[in-house]
């Protein structure tokens, strides 16, 4: 038996000098976009997320017949703050369920000879992770946008306003810093479990783990509960920058901690 | 992008092994070279651990132990820049939904960060030469075995690699398409280094140069393909003969009897005729022609068993197994 060590060489067989090649200039970050464009189309595209939009939307209008209903039959006056906070905090609490599923499926749902044809070419598993994290962050902050624009612009037009616009794209932009924790952690569980539906359990574990540490939090921590406690009077132009940027930093800090420990972890996973 | 040094190997592993979970060892202690311009063929039985071996070539698995360097360079998960120079082919190879060959072969060109200008027209190049520039817009979803695994041949070779990793790529193929893939691998051998795993051995011995033996996830071969012929047993023949069953019983009677012959016997009008290692099968066929003349038999044919690289990795795996069973037999005395 041949030594398990020897060298397998061409005998036989000349390999003909072939003529230099003009060097391909390599764009570095290509296989990033390449993969958050895809991830994008391909969250846009499935049933999850049009699913999530077309029950927020149906939501937000029901409730919107209903307060006008109120208005128009009971002559009960409806502030649009309050509408506006009604209809964030049951889009938040109400599609995290679906947005879980959504950013757990990211890489997860990947696993197996699909990701094997995306990684075995030249991409890293950082630009991977960061393709992926982008593109579910993007599609599911458009769809948290576009519905909430739908909201602030419905009750202004529809109820009695006390909202200011200014009030109600601070209120957009808060409740989608926690919504971007959410699709942030889904993603880095997503890394962290072979099939879906487990990085999905794993994620509700987390979440109520979070929310029962959440409980015991000082006020000055910007919690989900503190943040839609707050809308009604950020959405009247209540609220401060510092508050806003407290709100962003603990948000953006959260998300790219888990990140980068889902990155962490991904690059030295087996496929 | 550095260019690997002439002699330095394409693929070179170092007592690389992989245990998953701590439970399985799915490759142990795999020490490999392979040159440029070899066309290795990886054999094994199901589960000898070539696909994890090429999985860890590519940096798709991270090693328990050892090391697996490409063209002179450790690989890892985040070796980009290498794996910018393989073309690699997973068993069964699966495409996102709804994408079209253009899209996911664009998609493709893209992970490897080539910019338009070089991308685009080797899109239409490669889509032309494995006949699919007709549905290059119809979804993949549609496509039949054999074109999924022309797509999956166009994927590998957008990059223009050095190295090709084709794990089983003429399986589920029909012999037409087989045909096809097979011809590819000849081509692509002449300017390309290949690493191609296959059940089929038949493939491995027509397109192959070098080849070697994964059992039960131990390499148990590496080096040329006619090295590995060479191992097999010899000396063993099939003779087709016709004439009188009785004079076939007596010449099988007086075969018997000749000093180099270590078994013969009959089946319907066929001799299996097995020499002693060290004989010389001229003189003994002379002697078993002889015999046949003698006794009026007319000769059909004459086939020498055993000249196949599948009966040559039969042996080799067959070999390796009653040393192991010998090596824990001592260890236990």
């Amino acid at each position: 038996m041949a030594s398990p060590a020897s060298t397998v060489k061409l005998h036989n067989r000349s390999v003909a000098p072939e003529p230099e090649p003009t060097p391909v200039a390599y764009q570095a970050w290509l296989p990033y976009w390449a993969v958050l464009e895809a991830d994008f189309l391909q969250v846009v595209s499935s049933w999850v997320y049009r699913s999530w939009i077309l029950v927020a939307a149906t939501m937000a209008i029901g409730l919107f017949i209903y307060r006008w209903g109120l208005h128009n039959e009971a002559k009960i006056i409806q502030p649009a703050s309050h509408v506006i906070t009604h209809l964030l905090r049951g889009i938040l609490m109400g599609s995290v369920a679906l947005v879980g599923v959504i950013a757990a499926g990211a890489i997860a749902g990947e696993r197996g000879s699909l990701a094997d044809s995306i990684l075995s070419r030249g991409i890293s598993r950082y630009q991977y992770y960061l393709g992926k994290w982008h593109g579910r962050l993007l599609a599911i902050l458009l769809g948290h946008v576009l519905l909430g624009a739908l909201t602030v612009g419905g009750t202004r037009v529809i109820l009695h306003e006390d909202v200011t616009l200014e009030g109600g794209v601070v209120a957009i932009f808060i409740s989608g810093a926690a919504l971007a924790v959410v699709v942030s952690l889904g993603v880095m569980m997503s890394a962290m479990f072979s099939r879906p539906l487990a990085a999905a359990a794993g994620l509700w574990v987390l979440l109520y783990a979070a929310g029962l540490v959440f409980g015991a939090m000082p006020h000055s921590i910007p919690t989900p509960e503190w943040i839609l406690q707050k809308l009604p009077f950020i959405l009247k132009g209540e609220y401060t920058r510092e508050m806003v940027v407290h709100v962003v930093l603990y948000a953006g800090g959260a998300s790219i901690g888990s990140a980068i420990f889902g990155m962490a972890l991904f690059a030295r996973k087996d496929l | 992008m550095a260019e690997n040094a002439a002699d330095d190997p394409v693929v070179e592993t170092v007592q690389l092994t992989k245990i998953y979970q701590n439970r399985h060892i799915a490759l142990n202690d795999v020490t490999l070279k392979l040159e440029r311009g070899c066309v290795l063929g990886l054999l094994g039985a199901n589960g000898a651990g070539k696909t994890t071996l090429l999985r860890l070539i590519i940096g798709l698995h991270r090693p328990t132990a050892g090391v697996a360097k490409v063209f002179g360079e450790e690989m890892s998960p985040n070796s980009a820049e290498l794996r910018r120079r393989i073309g690699y082919i997973p068993t069964n190879p699966r495409f996102p939904k709804g994408m079209t060959p253009i899209s996911y072969l664009d998609y493709m060109a893209k992970l490897f960060g080539l910019p338009r200008d070089v991308r685009k027209p080797r899109m239409g190049m490669l889509l032309r030469a494995v006949d699919l520039l007709g549905a290059g817009g119809t979804q993949i979803d549609t496509f039949s075995n054999g074109m999924t695994a022309r797509l999956a041949v166009a994927t590998s070779l957008i990059n223009d690699p050095d190295l090709l990793i084709w794990d089983e790529p003429t399986h589920g193929l029909d012999p037409e398409a087989r045909r096809s893939m097979l011809d590819l691998i000849k081509g692509l051998s002449r300017e390309k280094t290949l690493i191609v795993s296959s059940h089929n051995l038949n493939d491995i011995d027509e397109v192959c140069n070098h080849a070697a033996v994964l059992s039960h996830g131990q390499l148990i071969y590496s080096g040329p393909l006619h090295d590995l012929k060479s191992r097999m047993r010899r000396n063993h023949f099939e003779v087709d003969v016709d004439g009188d069953q009785k004079a076939v019983t007596r010449a099988l009677a007086t075969i018997k009897t000749l000093g180099d012959v270590q078994h013969v016997s009959l089946e319907h009008r066929r001799l299996n005729l097995r020499l002693q290692e060290d004989a010389v099968a001229t003189a003994t066929l002379g002697q078993v022609f002889q015999v046949l003349s003698e006794a009026k038999l007319t000769l059909i044919g004459i086939r020498s068993v055993g000249q196949q690289t599948e009966e040559a990795f039969l042996d080799l795996v067959e070999k390796e197994e009653q040393r192991g069973f010998t090596r824990i037999y001592r260890q236990a005395a």
